[in-house]
């Protein structure tokens, strides 16, 4: 008998596991070591179940055809991602008009090998009109009237965590984050990039602490969630997130391109890895935003 | 700023926390400042079995001297205040229990059934003039919380319109008391719509706006000349209860001690 299968790759191996034209969801905190490697490649095409910030950077980037979001803001005081809005406005991207509780329902569905599951909030919106694949049903229960919500399913699903073994059982901080239990639950496949790799019997000393045990690869990256929070090591850098937004602004309302571009050649197309990056952050700025 | 003098976004503020009764499970979603201080008045002054939901993070921190803003979501500030903590998917769990949660709404667009758009503005959805947001979880929260508020950050007639361009959340449709149960929907919807200039209500009858009260220095022209639509108004104008020197005291000592609705009204 062989040894049982390690699971730990390098974070440019694992984000060739994206390839152009697929679906992918982001999760919350961000996996930037990894969302930046796919913009490095220049990934085309891609389908993103994401919303805010992470969502915005990958349209700037030009790796996204079409969105399922239910909120693209910026925060800081920015109503609407610039570059979302933009690419939207001028029919560069589509969107797959959804909220909150359809983007969960949608999942759920995807991960039960479900057609569809229903959902109630929505009736009486516009949301069955602009996105053509919610469907007004009447159920058949008690004949109320319901959305059907078809499985929303993503190729591959990125995620940052706290830590993880080697065989892909993975335990967040404070428990998982925003989404990333239905985005994990829905993928074919999950990359979870991690604070810190652990040993096996660590896990196994709280097995209840586990909060995915089958992620399909696992990537060492401390501070991979940069410029974004990682609970439990680091606070989000704001300074940095609102260097890109105003970049992202002057592309999208001025059609002042060159921060935009600079930001991404400098922090995402120019540095080879995870470490390249942090060395353009700097070990001063990211011991600042050790804390929790 | 003297306790005689106050902004808009005080006077809303002040009018929000008074609706908010102790024991209510109070929602707040992303760019609300004007709901967020409310919600912590109101704790701090008459709500000690409320609870505060930002985001996911939920608290009860009636215990604190200040709940000062801003400060949000994961934020560490919140992390702090949190008992608990919920991903998407528990926290649009046990909603049959939400007809004593109470949630806040924005819109870039609002007609006048109450119905809300944060999609976008324009005639053809392949082609909109302005791309909003998206619906966050307003289309769930304003289909089961027992009731909500509709709050503004400014009062226009871009933002008040006969007819929404795209509705994302539902308030009364087309208007008559039966709109959303015709519909199957639980919740209460939306009770008042509150701007800086005024506050609306809604018919029994119609569920048409109306409006309620204005406040301070405003009348009721200026708010009809900032109004898209016809409004029913009252005679005599009432004007909105001021906030009262304690209320105003404890807004800006232990909720807004930046001055973020002193400066950004």
């Amino acid at each position: 008998m062989g040894d049982r299968t390690q699971r730990i790759i390098d974070e440019v191996t694992a984000a060739n596991w994206v390839q152009d034209g697929m679906t992918i969801a982001v999760g919350s905190p961000a996996p930037m070591a990894l969302l930046r490697q796919i913009i490095r490649r220049g990934v085309k095409n891609l389908t993103i179940v994401d919303s805010g910030v992470t969502l915005d950077l990958l349209i700037a980037a030009g790796c996204a055809r079409k969105v399922v979001s239910y909120y693209a803001g910026g925060g800081f005081g920015v109503p609407v991602a610039p570059a979302f809005r933009r690419a939207v406005e001028r029919g560069e991207i589509e969107v797959w008009e959804c909220e909150e509780g359809i983007l969960t329902t949608g999942l759920q569905a995807a991960a039960q090998a479900l057609p569809f599951l229903p959902w109630r909030g929505g009736v009486g919106t516009s949301l069955p009109e602009v996105n053509k694949d919610l469907k007004v049903m009447q159920d058949p229960i008690r004949g109320e009237t319901l959305i059907a919500v078809p499985p929303i399913k993503p190729d591959v699903t990125l995620l940052h965590a706290a830590t993880a073994d080697a065989y892909g059982n993975v335990q967040h901080c404070g428990g998982p984050g925003w989404l990333d239990l239905f985005l994990y639950r829905a993928a074919d496949r999950t990359i979870v990039q991690v604070e810190k790799i652990i040993p096996n019997e660590e896990i196994r000393a709280d097995p209840w602490a586990t909060t995915i045990g089958g992620a399909d690869a696992i990537v060492r990256a401390p501070y991979g969630a940069h410029p974004f929070y990682s609970r439990g090591y680091y606070v989000q850098d704001n300074a940095h997130l609102r260097q890109y937004l105003e970049a992202s602004a002057a592309a999208a309302q001025e059609n002042r391109s060159e921060p935009l571009s600079q930001y991404l050649n400098h922090y995402c197309r120019e540095p080879a890895t995870l470490g390249d990056y942090l060395e353009r952050i700097g070990i001063k700025r990211l011991l600042e935003l050790y804390e929790y | 700023m003297p306790t005689n003098e106050y902004t808009p976004f005080e006077q809303m503020a002040v009018f929000l926390a008074r609706e908010l009764k102790d024991g209510d499970v109070l929602r707040v979603g992303v760019a609300m400042p004007v709901a967020e201080a409310a919600v912590r008045l109101a704790h701090l002054t008459h709500g000690p079995n409320m609870e505060l939901i930002f985001l996911g993070a939920r608290m009860n921190v009636a215990h604190l001297e200040t709940i000062p803003m801003p400060a949000f979501g994961w934020d560490r500030r919140v992390v702090r205040w949190a008992e608990s903590y919920s991903d998407t998917g528990h926290r649009f769990d046990r909603i049959k229990d939400w007809d004593r949660h109470v949630f806040f709404i924005g819109g870039v667009q609002v007609d006048p059934y109450g119905n809300t758009n944060l999609i976008g503005v324009g005639s053809d959805y392949q082609h909109l003039r302005f791309r909003g947001p998206g619906s966050v979880g307003t289309p769930t929260l304003s289909t089961h919380v027992g009731r909500y508020y509709i709050v503004l950050n400014s009062h226009t007639s871009r933002i008040f319109v006969e007819k929404c361009d795209f509705i994302s959340a539902f308030g009364w449709g087309t208007g008559g008391a039966d709109a959303r149960r015709k519909l199957g929907i639980p919740g209460g919807g939306p009770r008042y719509c509150v701007t800086p200039m005024c506050v609306f209500d809604f018919a029994e009858d119609t569920k048409r706006m109306r409006l309620r009260s204005v406040h301070r220095g405003t009348s009721a022209q200026d708010v009809q000349a900032n109004t898209g639509f016809a409004l029913a108004v009252p005679t005599p104008v009432p004007v909105t209860d001021p906030p009262t020197v304690e209320e105003l005291r404890a807004l800006r000592t232990r909720v807004d001690r930046s001055g973020f609705l002193r400066r950004n009204a």
